[in-house]
Order: C-alpha cells, then sequence, then structure tokens
C-alpha cells in the first residue's frame, strides 16, 4: 500500500520537476531584470560544490545552474569533491588566491578564513526580508564577528534511522525521545540481536553529528561562549558514561566506521539502528523496497536541559575576495534561494537538503512522504559547530581533529580511562585555542 | 663509434693530450649546464617548498592568513602532544615491521624467482602487478577486505567454522595497525623481489660452482657470496623502501583515515589533519619537519651501511 | 627455511629432485603469489560483480558472481569522462618520465663521467631530496604553482613529477654509465667529439635498456601520485585518473564498488601490457644498474 502512494508521489514530484524546469527559464529572466547585482561584463564563475549524496538533488542544481545562465549570461562551471577534499581546496584557493570563484562546502570552513570571504550582507538581509528570516543556526554559520561572509544555503539533517519491525520486537512503539529511554531500546534491540550503531572512527559527517549531540545532551561542552575550555566537567564523565553504555551495544566494528560504513550495513540488513541523512532510504528506495518498507526516522532524544541539543551539517556557500565578479557571485546566491528555483531543488533532494530560510518550512517535500517529515526541523533543531562558541576558525579545527570522537572512541575502547580521555581533549582544546 | 670517427676526420688529427687539457680545465662549467635541468627542477619545485615548509613550522600560519614568527612554539605544544607522540611511535613500528618485513619476503621472492622456472616472463610480470595498480585504488579494495561487517576473510573463517563473529579488523588497534602493515607489505614486496632479482643475477654461477666443489654447504653460499655480493643494491633499495614507507600517506588515509582512535596515524597523515584539514599550517608544517630528523637518521645508516660494507667485500 | 633460500644457483639443479623442488620453491611461490594476486582477483571480481551481490554474502558466495555484468566497465568508459582521465594520466605520465629522464641522463652523465669538483656531493645531494615528503610540500607548491599560473593545468603536475623521479633515475643511470668502459669515450674525446655528442652517440645507445627501466619505473610513480594531483587539478575533465575514480564513484556516503573497482582495472591495465612486454628487460636493465 505504502508502495503505490510513494510512486504516485515520485511520479508526481518528477512531473512537477519538470513542470518547474520549464517554467524556470522566463523565471529566470524577469528575475535578471530586476536583480540589482549586475553581473560584471564578460563574467564568468567557477563554482566548486561538495559530491552530491543524491543524484536528484544534483540534476535539480545543475537545472539551476542553467537558468542561471540563460538568463544573465554569465556561464558557471561547477566542479565537485567528496566532503573530505573540499575543505583542503576551499583552503588552498583562499590561500594562494586562485582557483574557484565560490565554493559551497560544510560546517563553518568560510570560519577557516574570514578574511578571504567576500562579504554578502546585502544578499542576506534581501534573502531574509523575503522569506520569513534566517533559522537562528543559518546566522551563526553566515556570520563571523557580526559580518555575513557566507550565505547558508541550506542544511542536511541527520537523524536516528531505524527498522520499524526492529523496534517493534524490543517493545517499543517509536523511537523514545529520552536518553535513558532510548538506551533502554538500544539494549533490547541489542538482545534480539537486530543491533544499532553508530560511527565511531574519523567519519566526518556522521560521526562528529552523533558525538557533539551525545555530548551537548549530557550539558557538556568542549569550550564555553567565551572559548574558555570547559570539556573537564563532571556532565562530560556523564556523557562517557552513557555513550559507553550505548558502544556496549553496539554491532562490532564502528570504531572503524567512516561516512560510508553505516549505510552499507543499514542496507545490508544487518545494522537495525543509526544516525544518518536521508541518503539510506533515498538508495533504499530505488534497491532495497524492502527494507525502504520497512524503515523510519526520528529525531535525536533531547537531554537533561530539555532542548534539542542536535549537530546538523551546514552547507554554507562562499565566493572569495580574489573574484572577478563579485557581483554576478552575489546574483547567484541570491538567485538559487528565490522560491521559484529553491522549492524545486529542495523537492529533488528528497529530504537530504534543509531550508535555512523559515519560508520553505512549507515545502511539499516535507508531507509528501510522512518518512520525510523529522528532516524539515533539522535547521531549527541544530546548535551550531561550536555549541555555544561562536563560529571560528578553531571550531572548525576542533571538528577536523575529531577531538570529541576520538574522546568517546577512546573511552568506549578502553584504550583510555575517563579521566584521561577528558584530559587528552582538555589538551587538545588548549593547543587549539591558544590564542584566544 | 666508427661513424664519429669519419665525421670528423679533422679532429681525430689533432693531439690526444690536448684534447684532454680542454676538457679538464672546463669540466666545471660543463658539469654545471648538464647539471642545470635536474638542479633547476628540484631547487624550484622541491628545495625551495622545503624551506618554504621549514619556515613555516615556525610562524602561526593558518591557511588563509599569514602568521608571525613564534620561533619553537609549535615545536613545544608538540612535545607534549600524546597524540603527536603516538604518531611518532606509530610511524616507528610501521616503518620498522614493514621495511623488515618487505626485506625478509623480497629477498625470499627473489631467490625463488631465480630458479629455473615454468613461465618465468609471466610470474615476473604478475609479482609485479601489486606494484602497478594505482595505490589509492588497491587500498580502497583492502579496506573493502578489511570491512567490519563484509569482510571476505572474516567470512571465510566464519563459513570454514572457525570463528563465530566477524574479526574487527579496523576496529581494533592491533588488528588496524597489523592491517595497515600488511598492505604496505603487500604493494611493496614487488618491488624489492624484482630488484633484488636483478641483482641476484649478477652473481656468477660459476662463483657457487666453485664454493660447492670447496664443500660449502647452501647457507654458506648464502652467507659468504650471495649476501656480500647483494649488499649494495640492498642497502640502496632499503634505503628507497625505509623513505617510502616512513612517509606514507595514501594506504593509511584511504584505509584507516588515522583511526581506531589514532592507533594508526602516522606523522605524515597527523600533518595532513592538522595543516590541512584544519588549517593549521604551521603546525601541520612542524610534523612534516620533525620528520626529517628520522629520515635522515635511516639515509645515514644505510648510506655508511653501504660504504662499509662494500669496502669490506672488497 | 635457511637451508633452501640459499639453492638458487641454476647450475645446481641438478641436485634437486622433483617433489623436493615441489616443496621448497612452487609452494612457497605459488602462496606469495595468491596472497599478491587475491587483492587483485576481489577488484576484478568487484568490478563485475552486481551491486545486489556485493553486500549480500548470504545467498550469493562472495568469491563468486553469479550472472556478471559489465554495466560497471560499459558505465565507466561511455557514460563518465574517463576515456579523458586515462589520457591525462598517459599524457602527464609520458611527459614528466621523459623531462625527467632527460634531466637525470644530464646528471647522471655528469657525475659519473664528468666528476667536476663536488659531484659527489651534489650526488649525495640528489639522494637526499628523497627526504622531502609531499605531504610536507604541497601547500608551499601549492602556493608556486599559482604564482607561475599553473593551477589546474597538467603542466603543473609534469614539472613537480619529476622531483619524485629524478632522484631514483639519477641512481639507476649512474650505476648504469659505471658499466660503459671508458676507453669508448677516450677514444671519442681523442677524435675530437664534444661531450654532448659521445653522450647522444655512444653512451645513450649503449644505456638503452638502463633507460628503459628508469621510464617504466617513472611512468609507475606517475600514474600513481595521488598527494599532488589531488591538490593541483580542481575540474574534472583535467584529472587524472587515480583522483577522478576515487572523487567521481564515491556520491557522498555511498560507494559505487563496481565503478571504482572496474575504474582501478581499466586503468592499471596500460602499465600491465607495458610490464608483461618489458619485465625482462626491466630485470636485466636493473641487472645492468646494479652492477658495480
Amino acid at each position: 500500500m505504502t508502495s503505490f502512494d510513494r510512486r504516485s508521489i515520485l511520479k508526481g514530484g518528477a512531473a512537477l520537476g519538470l513542470a518547474s524546469a520549464a517554467g524556470l527559464d522566463g523565471f529566470a529572466r524577469a528575475w535578471a531584470q530586476e536583480n540589482q547585482w549586475k553581473p560584471e561584463a564578460g563574467a564568468s564563475l567557477k563554482l566548486l560544490r561538495w559530491k552530491r549524496f543524491i543524484p536528484s538533488e544534483d540534476e535539480a542544481f545543475m537545472r539551476l545552474v542553467d537558468a542561471f545562465t540563460k538568463a544573465t549570461g554569465v556561464p558557471v562551471s561547477v566542479t565537485s569533491e567528496s566532503f573530505d577534499d573540499i575543505q583542503p581546496k576551499a583552503s588552498v584557493a583562499a590561500n594562494t588566491g586562485q582557483g574557484p570563484d565560490m565554493v559551497w562546502g560544510l560546517y563553518s570552513f568560510p570560519a577557516l578564513f574570514p578574511s578571504k570571504c567576500l562579504e554578502v550582507g546585502d544578499v542576506a538581509d534581501y534573502l531574509g526580508k523575503k522569506y520569513g528570516g534566517w533559522v537562528p543556526a543559518a546566522e551563526a554559520y553566515g556570520k563571523v564577528k557580526g559580518k555575513w561572509i557566507a550565505i547558508p544555503m541550506a542544511f542536511n539533517g541527520g537523524y536516528i534511522n531505524y527498522r520499524i519491525s526492529s523496534v517493534k520486537k524490543a517493545g517499543f512503539d517509536k523511537v523514545p525521545e529520552d536518553l535513558d529511554g532510548f538506551l533502554e531500546l538500544c539494549r533490547a534491540m541489542k538482545k534480539n540481536n537486530t543491533p544499532c550503531g553508530f560511527a565511531l572512527g574519523h567519519a566526518t559527517g556522521d560521526g562528529n553529528s552523533w558525538a557533539h549531540w551525545a555530548l551537548w545532551a549530557h550539558d557538556a561542552y568542549l569550550v564555553d561562549a567565551n572559548e574558555k575550555i570547559v570539556i573537564n566537567s563532571p556532565e562530560t564523565a556523564k556523557a562517557l558514561e552513557y555513550v559507553k553504555n550505548l558502544y556496549q551495544t553496539f554491532i562490532p566494528g564502528t570504531v572503524s566506521w567512516n561516512d560510508s560504513s553505516n549505510n552499507k550495513a543499514f542496507l545490508s540488513g544487518d545494522l537495525h539502528l543509526t544516525n544518518n541523512g536521508i541518503s539510506i532510504y533515498a538508495t533504499a528506495k530505488t534497491e532495497r523496497k524492502d527494507i525502504a518498507e520497512d524503515m523510519d526516522h526520528a529525531v535525536y532524544p533531547v537531554g537533561k536541559s530539555g532542548k534539542p541539543t542536535e549537530f546538523q551539517l551546514a552547507f554554507p556557500i562562499l565566493a572569495y575576495t580574489y573574484t572577478k565578479a563579485p557581483n554576478a557571485c552575489k546574483a547567484f546566491m541570491a538567485f538559487a534561494l528565490e522560491a521559484q528555483n529553491y522549492n524545486a531543488w529542495l523537492e529533488a533532494s528528497q529530504g537530504y537538503l534543509c531550508h535555512p530560510l523559515n519560508a520553505y518550512a512549507n515545502n511539499p517535500i516535507w508531507t509528501a512522504d510522512p518518512k520525510n517529515k523529522v528532516f524539515r526541523e533539522a535547521s531549527t533543531r541544530t546548535l551550531a559547530a561550536g555549541g555555544l562558541a561562536p563560529v571560528s576558525e578553531k571550531v572548525a579545527a576542533v571538528l577536523a581533529d575529531f577531538v570529541v570522537i576520538d574522546m568517546f572512541a577512546a573511552y568506549c575502547t578502553g584504550r583510555d580511562d575517563a579521566k584521561g580521555a577528558i584530559r587528552t581533549a582538555e589538551r587538545q582544546a588548549q593547543r587549539i585555542f591558544r590564542s584566544s | 663509434m666508427a661513424d664519429i670517427a669519419l665525421d670528423r676526420p679533422a679532429a681525430a688529427s689533432r693531439e690526444g693530450a690536448s684534447a684532454w687539457s680542454r676538457l679538464r680545465t672546463s669540466r666545471g662549467w660543463l658539469g654545471l649546464w648538464f647539471m642545470a635541468p635536474a638542479a633547476l627542477i628540484l631547487l624550484l619545485f622541491l628545495a625551495f617548498p622545503l624551506v618554504k615548509g621549514i619556515w613555516l613550522s615556525f610562524t602561526d600560519t593558518r591557511i588563509g592568513r599569514g602568521g608571525a614568527f613564534v620561533g619553537l612554539e609549535n615545536y613545544e605544544w608538540l612535545w607534549d602532544d600524546s597524540v603527536f607522540w603516538l604518531s611518532v611511535f606509530n610511524t616507528l613500528l610501521y616503518t620498522a615491521i614493514a621495511s623488515v618485513a618487505k626485506f625478509g619476503i623480497g629477498l625470499y621472492l627473489a631467490l625463488l624467482l631465480n630458479k629455473r622456472l615454468p613461465f618465468k616472463a609471466l610470474i615476473r610480470s604478475i609479482v609485479l602487478i601489486p606494484f602497478v595498480v594505482p595505490t589509492v585504488l588497491s587500498a580502497l579494495a583492502f579496506w573493502w577486505i578489511f570491512d567490519s561487517q563484509f569482510s571476505i576473510i572474516s567470512w571465510s573463517l566464519r563459513h570454514l567454522g572457525l570463528l563465530d563473529h566477524n574479526i574487527d579488523f579496523l576496529g581494533d588497534p592491533t588488528w588496524a595497525r597489523t592491517c595497515v602493515i600488511f598492505a604496505n607489505i603487500w604493494r611493496g614486496v614487488p618491488f624489492i623481489a624484482i630488484t633484488l632479482l636483478a641483482g641476484l643475477q649478477t652473481v656468477s654461477p660459476s662463483l657457487y660452482e666453485a664454493a660447492t666443489i670447496d664443500g660449502a654447504t647452501p647457507w654458506q653460499n648464502f652467507r659468504h657470496i650471495t649476501f656480500p655480493l647483494l649488499t649494495p643494491i640492498i642497502a640502496v633499495v632499503m634505503t628507497f623502501s625505509v623513505l617510502f614507507t616512513f612517509t606514507d600517506f595514501q594506504l593509511i588515509w584511504a584505509m584507516t583515515r588515522g583511526g581506531p582512535v589514532n592507533a594508526t596515524h602516522l606523522m605524515a597523515t597527523l600533518s595532513y589533519q592538522r595543516g590541512i584539514l584544519s588549517g593549521s599550517l604551521g603546525e601541520g608544517a612542524a610534523i612534516a619537519t620533525a620528520m626529517v630528523p628520522f629520515l635522515m637518521l635511516a639515509i645515514m645508516i644505510s648510506w655508511f651501511g653501504l660504504q662499509n660494507r662494500k669496502w669490506q667485500s672488497g | 627455511m635457511a637451508e633452501t633460500t640459499a639453492d638458487h644457483s641454476e647450475g645446481m639443479a641438478y641436485l634437486d629432485t622433483l617433489p623436493r623442488r615441489i616443496v621448497t620453491v612452487y609452494i612457497p611461490l605459488i602462496i606469495i603469489l595468491v596472497v599478491l594476486l587475491f587483492p587483485f582477483y576481489w577488484m576484478a571480481l568487484t568490478a563485475i560483480k552486481p551491486d545486489e551481490q556485493l553486500i549480500d554474502m548470504d545467498t550469493y558466495n562472495p568469491f563468486w558472481v553469479v550472472s556478471p555484468t559489465l554495466k560497471h566497465i560499459s558505465k565507466l568508459l561511455f557514460e563518465t569522462q574517463y576515456p579523458v582521465w586515462l589520457w591525462n594520466t598517459m599524457f602527464v605520465s609520458v611527459a614528466a618520465t621523459i623531462l625527467s629522464l632527460f634531466a637525470s641522463v644530464l646528471a647522471a652523465y655528469a657525475i659519473v663521467r664528468i666528476r667536476y669538483k663536488g659531484a659527489a656531493l651534489v650526488g649525495g645531494a640528489i639522494f637526499l631530496a628523497y627526504l622531502v615528503p609531499p605531504s610536507i610540500l604541497f601547500i608551499p607548491l601549492a602556493t608556486i604553482i599559482q604564482a607561475y599560473g599553473l593551477f589546474d593545468s597538467p603542466l603543473a603536475l609534469i614539472l613537480v613529477y619529476p622531483t619524485i623521479l629524478i632522484p631514483f633515475s639519477t641512481w639507476l643511470l649512474m650505476g648504469y654509465f659505471k658499466t660503459i668502459p671508458y676507453e669508448l669515450e677516450e677514444c671519442a674525446l681523442i677524435d675530437g667529439a664534444g661531450r654532448w655528442q659521445i653522450l647522444t652517440k655512444i653512451i645513450l645507445p649503449l644505456a638503452v635498456p638502463g633507460l628503459i627501466s628508469a621510464g617504466i619505473f617513472s611512468l609507475t610513480l606517475c600514474w600513481n601520485e595521488f598527494i599532488y594531483a589531488l591538490t593541483f587539478l580542481s575540474s574534472t575533465p583535467n584529472k587524472t585518473v587515480p583522483v577522478a575514480v576515487v572523487s567521481e564513484f564515491v556520491d557522498g556516503d555511498i560507494y559505487r564498488w563496481g565503478s571504482l573497482m572496474a575504474g582501478a582495472l581499466v586503468g592499471s591495465l596500460p602499465l600491465v601490457i607495458l610490464y608483461s612486454f618489458f619485465v625482462e628487460h626491466y630485470v636485466s636493465a636493473m641487472t645492468g644498474a646494479v652492477k658495480e
């Protein structure tokens, strides 16, 4: 029954996509007339983006790029790099003053080199006013020291992916939204031999996001709002204890996992609960329909503070100060986030991307499939990369150095006791935050 | 040669002594001209960036922002950084075990290949295959072979009834180290074996025949004929091997990213992670610079080993 | 084992009995070959395995493939820019190899035969060039590459790769040149030939095996290089095979195993063919080089 529904929805979605593609050019031409950032004569843009997770998202993005080129006459060449390579590439470009004009990357990477980023406050104001304002996390990612240095184009929600039947079998109707209940569920699932698993290896996306959630859910933070190091606290010890208990219910091998490992294990049917974006579901819909039927998504449990402490991927786009066509860059950013473009793109991403502007919460993708629903909240339930601290190059370094994951992994695997694991993390934080 | 003589009948009449003296006086210049292309490339694209890198290690440069000179600060921070020391330990362990094993297996394989075998050429090209496949892709294949859920090794052992669970190849520190070292050996053995095979073929069979007539055992043959004659090539090949192993990057990066909990982080990967991924160029450069003394030591050992042995064996 | 390892003289093969040879030669050799080849077999198998068989190890025996598919390979060749990447790799490798052979021949000849003041020192310095790991060099190098406007151009790799190739090639050719008798050169010098003529007309023809050996070695290193290619090239049509395969066939958190492994296989094929033609040459050239 559900399969019939989904298929018809997919068809509908595709038809919608086509219709909007045809309409896109007309809109684009009208838009170009009114656009306040007139592209420089003879401008052409090079854009580097992260390598797609969902093919249809990539296709929709390219349609948008084509429409922009047709309307403004500015050719845009798009290249893509994997998650892990995009930041080094962006850094090298910033360092050497040559390379792509714009980079669409992840987390707080513009904060690594704020002085090299074109200020885009006017674009942010324009879009914010028109589309119901930016969500707080978007503002946190886009602004460094009060200046907009990047436009957070989208977020990616990573949520609990679970097999419905396995959770039922463990005696739960749904995934509990409190920490203790969640641990109970994982224990029961382990007993049934339908284990859960979260990446404890150097996994940029999945690993960082769940480890920070676990830390923050216990009101423990690496640094406070003034960048003072506060990791050495009883709260952290509690977080370690919780994660260790959780770890004992994991499928073996999670310490070596990278971002792709849980997808593979889930799609093979060995893994029954993990954290991931919607890409597992998207793949399952085409390759493992039985698993797609039997899976759903849930939000992360909420900790003691009663507020969500999720850590979702942000995708900000920046333009470099060295670009010869700053107006064309700004025009592109504004164009991409206009409703006529953005809605179609959001839909094509099948829930993988989540909007940074409040107005897009009504996009049909969030209601088209009930299994998409939780992903709508990603941008409003997330904290920014620093937790309490402002987004900065140091916060980016904490993520790139896997300080928090390594702390949990060291304790869970018994490599270190709680004190030792915390001390190592504290030491790394001191190193990273030393000049502040 | 003959046609040179024919081409230059006039030159032939000149006195040999003057030709030699002409050469001797201009030798320095000639040398310079001949060295120029190699020197230019190495200075521009190796020495210059190297100096720049060492300079970076004394600054607090971050990506996208020039840094100020901070003296030894980066090194001081590294000095009591347990992760850094772990990476030093890992690098030494990785280099030592992999190099010794590569040498042992490489030499053994070379000795085997030096025997009379059917399909000699075919076998030799097969042996070289691991050397030919792009490293990063064979590392991915290894990553797949050592996967925590889908490892073919775990699968086979389970189906043979020897195990009831998967081996956590890349999640357990000892296993993870074993796996990356194994992959490195796999990749390195062919080159060493083929080069040592080349060395073996320079040894004249008559030496062995003479020794055997004198009643030498095969082990004595090896110990007193093969090994001494092979020493120069062993020294060179092992120097290269140690260097390549010590500075290895791709294999670790593709297989473990330094995990689990930094148990396989080498200095090169840590330098990349700190310098490039987290943007502290100065610190990354300091880690990379810290590799230099170790490499120097390795080179000195093999270099002097080479000189020494050569002299001994006459 | 010690006893058996020393048993290498062909002249004494008559002492071996067949069962003894099986135990001491064939079995160890077969074990080593199987271990060396297994990952390659695994790659080949993955390249022709339909996706659903890959992670379903209960229904399908993972060591074999049911109804193999050429989908991954045909997709690779006809739906991606793989042929372009292959061409890039070839072009860059061949050009860098020629450049470094040129530089190495001159340098090796100068060190061995011209023996100018400080030749030994320079020889040592070239050897020391290996001290420098690419992982420290690539950020400063990136600045230099940018300054010369070479970013995202194959020329960047063609100029940088020789830094990895020259040290080994020079050493190899030095050894080779030493084996060429002095008398030949002396005669030519007396005949009034210049150094350049001696090099091109006498030394080089005699050193062809050494050149082949150094060339194949260099080609392999270029073909497999990863970090520099990853950093210096950015647009998809300019990439080399190892970099392109890894970046184009990993869709975020989904690895396209079939395409990845097909890409690796097809990408190694040219070198495998090259080696199968030249392996005997390679060995004998090395033999020449290491004979001192």
